[in-house]
């Protein structure tokens, strides 16, 4: 479970950029925040993790087992506890691409061998049958040999999410998981990531309202560092609009039908309606 | 000046042909001054190449201990570079005594100067992603460093590494005539008793040994440095 | 388990026992290295310590520095300083033509393998080596210095040119040639404006090199700051010595600045104009 409780912080100059962030992820639960650029999605995530401080607030960790850790606060032998209860999901992978994929994967689980072990990549066959059975839940347990470097985009997400499986965490966190794939391979992602839910909570951070909608189990929506919406995935047009404003026709892009009909074209006047699509 | 002491050059010219080429067998214990050489050079640049990473680890914005620790670290690569390295031979003399061991560490000595900067630089251009997703599995700072920093620099660190080798191996000459021992002092000392003609194939000795290393080390290098071997 | 291990499973159990396989391999061939070397080098672990303790204790005898013969020292910087601006020059020029001859698309086979021939063998040779010969025929002085230094620097700037220049597109040096223009106008049209910048900063680059050798040479007989830090020391004048090796820093430290400074605006305005 996470508690996030009036999370606060802004910058020297005064600006606010979140402004009492409260939410809650229990288990179950995948759920999506939503919100303009800018708008602090990422900066609460960072606050969760620790990497930006914030300047109050809370953000709590429970355990299953009791065990509960203060995100916002610990720092040294705590901060590294906690963070390994965490797997983390990125938008640019974040993978160490001249190592190899299954080495990738290890890297998930340094925190939880000796020091001296991991200097040496010792690490014992147990350990690498379940690596290969996190790269097997992301269909990539051929690619185990391979060089990290050589693999495309939506290829590395999938060993990034093995590497976050591969840790054990108690809580997912995903941070724009999908921003730099194409369509199909943000689809292919979501569809990972939904089940990971059932056992493990999932927070990820999102830009296509249209995905959250058809996986997530819940939306919380950040506007101006404030909470603005937090229920249901399925949000109005008038809602979407309230979010986003002005960025609305940007992250309304098509989504991918599940099993595309044969014969059917992908509208090109799509592409021309949205003169600003971010490819 | 050239054009009016030109006889001179020609007059040593003279005196150098033919090479004494027949010093390679007949002069004892001068295949261990090449060693010693050799010697002088590889421990040099191990040495001064392993330390020169480690200083570096501390000298890089991303791995420091401290900001301070670093700009230190920093200013300690720029005095050694500006120091030539036979001024630093000079006072190693009076601890270490004459000899290539004083060389030695003079040449490691002037290898942190140098190649402790480049290896700070190319810490620095690693990454950022992949060594904050190392971080957030819970791992620790040394973790981080091998785990994302060394997989990312260690090409670069042993690439550079075997050029430091090339560079010391002149320098160990040259350090050699100044009373660091080796096929340099040899030299020295040939030229000093006037014995032109061993000096000459003394001097084509050093052409061949430079030239030679150099393949030597591109094709070790050339092995070593694939994708997968090093990590 | 080892019956059930799944094939990655047993392609990095495999590639483990490589590894240990090269570490070892490695390790030993290191060690033997090391130790070999170090038996050569007369490596004394024991007077390793000792011998640094001793080096720090000397080393209170350079302080202060003797801020007196700062006077005498402005001269011998000056000398130092001078070989340096002298012998780069010379040695630029002679780059250029050996450059030029080295090229594989501008010279003939017969002037070009001399050339690169030459250029491998001055690569070869350390500067303290033809030093040495120049001083036994022409006698100690800045001349010979100033000879080697030059010589030296076609070593380095030759190979770079003649590589600058293969690497120049092809068809740039033809629609010169094209309009009729002779060797030497395909030379100043094509070639050199192509090659110039990144040759101007290699230049630059080469006079901080050939400074710090100077201070080397200086040592062997040419004279300058590296002299009268080796009589100094020799003299077991440390507090001299040390002036003359702040003087040394500040003049390599100095020279650093400057050529870091004009390297970057030549590459970056492409030329000195």
């Amino acid at each position: 479970m996470l508690h996030v409780d009036r999370l606060t912080k802004s910058l020297p100059d005064g600006r606010v950029l979140l402004n009492g962030i409260s939410f809650t992820v229990s288990r179950g639960e995948f759920v999506g925040i939503l919100g303009a650029s800018g708008a602090g999605k990422s900066l609460t995530l960072r606050c969760i993790l620790g990497l930006t401080k914030a300047d109050a607030g809370s953000a709590r960790l429970v355990e299953p087992d009791g065990r509960s850790f203060e995100l916002t606060s610990c720092t040294g032998r705590n901060q590294r506890e906690a963070r390994r209860r965490m797997g983390v999901i990125f938008q640019g992978f974040n993978l160490v691409k001249r190592l190899r994929v299954l080495d990738n994967v290890m890297i998930g689980r340094l925190a939880q061998i000796h020091p001296l072990r991991s200097w040496l990549y010792g690490f014992t066959d147990a350990e690498a049958e379940e690596a290969v059975q996190a790269l097997r839940q992301v269909k990539m347990e051929t690619y185990a040999d391979r060089v990290t470097g050589s693999l495309s985009g939506g290829e590395m997400q999938r060993v990034a999410i093995a590497r976050a499986i591969f840790q054990r965490p108690s809580l997912f966190l995903a941070d724009e998981p999908i921003a730099a794939l194409d369509p199909s391979n943000s689809l292919a992602i979501m569809k990972l990531l939904q089940p990971l839910s059932r056992t493990t909570p999932v927070l990820g951070v999102f830009h296509q309202p249209e995905m959250t909608a058809r996986f997530c189990t819940r939306v919380i929506a950040i506007k101006r560092g404030a909470v603005v919406y937090d229920g249901a995935p399925g949000l109005s047009h008038a809602e979407l609009e309230e979010i986003y404003g002005d960025e609305l026709m940007q992250v309304l892009r098509p989504t991918p039908p599940a099993a595309p009909p044969a014969g059917s074209e992908p509208g090109p006047a799509v592409g021309l309606l949205l003169p600003n699509h971010p490819s | 000046m050239l054009v009016t002491e030109f006889h001179h050059l020609v007059r040593l010219a003279g005196e150098m042909l033919p090479p004494n080429v027949a010093l390679l067998w007949r002069k004892p214990g001068l295949f261990e001054t090449i060693g010693t050489t050799l010697a002088m050079t590889f421990l040099g640049t191990v040495t001064g190449c392993l330390l020169a990473f480690v200083l570096a680890l501390v000298a890089a914005r991303n791995t420091t201990l401290h900001p301070a620790l670093r700009s230190a670290t920093r200013l300690l690569f720029g005095l050694e570079r500006a120091t030539p390295n036979f001024v630093v031979l000079l006072v190693l003399f009076i601890s270490f005594g004459y000899g290539p061991f004083a060389a030695m560490i003079a040449l490691a000595i002037g290898s942190i100067g140098m190649f402790g900067k480049l290896f700070a630089d190319a810490i620095e251009e690693v990454e950022a992603g992949p060594c904050e997703a190392v971080e957030l599995v819970g791992a620790g700072r040394w973790q981080v460093i091998r785990y994302a920093v060394m997989p990312q620099v260690l090409p670069v660190v042993v690439g550079r590494s075997f050029y430091a080798f090339d560079v010391n191996l002149r320098a160990a000459i040259a350090l050699g005539v100044y009373g660091g021992g080796g096929v340099g002092f040899e030299l020295q000392l040939a030229m000093k008793v006037l014995r032109y003609a061993d000096a000459f194939a003394l001097i084509l000795l050093i052409i061949l040994l430079i030239t030679g290393m150099e393949r030597v080390s591109d094709a070790v290098r050339r092995r070593l440095l694939p994708q997968g071997v090093l990590k | 388990m080892s019956a059930a291990l799944s094939i990655p499973t047993a392609t990095a159990r495999a590639d483990r026992a490589r590894r240990a396989w090269r570490i070892v391999l490695a390790a030993t061939l290191m060690g033997a290295l090391v130790v070999g070397s170090a038996i050569l080098c007369r490596v004394d672990v024991v007077g390793f310590l000792p011998g640094l303790f001793q080096g720090l204790s000397v080393l209170r005898f350079f302080f202060p520095p003797d801020v007196g013969s700062l006077a005498e020292m402005v001269g011998p910087a000056l000398v130092t300083l001078l070989l340096a601006a002298v012998a780069t020059p010379f040695g630029v020029a002679l780059s250029i033509l050996f450059g030029l001859a080295g090229a594989a698309n501008l010279s003939p086979a017969w002037l070009r393998a001399p050339a690169r021939g030459v250029i491998a063998v001055e690569r070869a040779l350390p500067e303290i080596v033809v030093l040495l010969l120049l001083v036994a025929a022409l006698g100690v002085g800045p001349f010979p210095g100033v000879v080697t230094l030059a010589i030296g620097s076609v070593g380095m700037l030759g190979r770079l040119f003649a590589d600058a220049i293969e690497e120049i597109d092809a068809r740039v040096i033809e629609s010169v040639a094209c309009v009729g223009a002779s060797r030497w106008q395909v030379v100043r049209y094509a070639v050199l404006p192509e090659v110039m910048p990144s040759f101007l900063a290699n230049a630059i680059f080469r006079f901080e090199i050939n400074l710090r050798a100077s201070v080397l040479l200086g040592a062997v007989g040419a004279g300058g700051i590296g002299l009268e830090l080796q009589k100094a020391m020799a003299l077991l004048e440390y507090e001299r010595a040390m002036m003359a090796v702040l003087v040394t820093l500040a003049l390599v430290f100095g020279a650093e600045r400057i050529s870091d400074f004009l390297r970057r605006r030549v590459l970056e305005k492409g030329g000195l104009r």
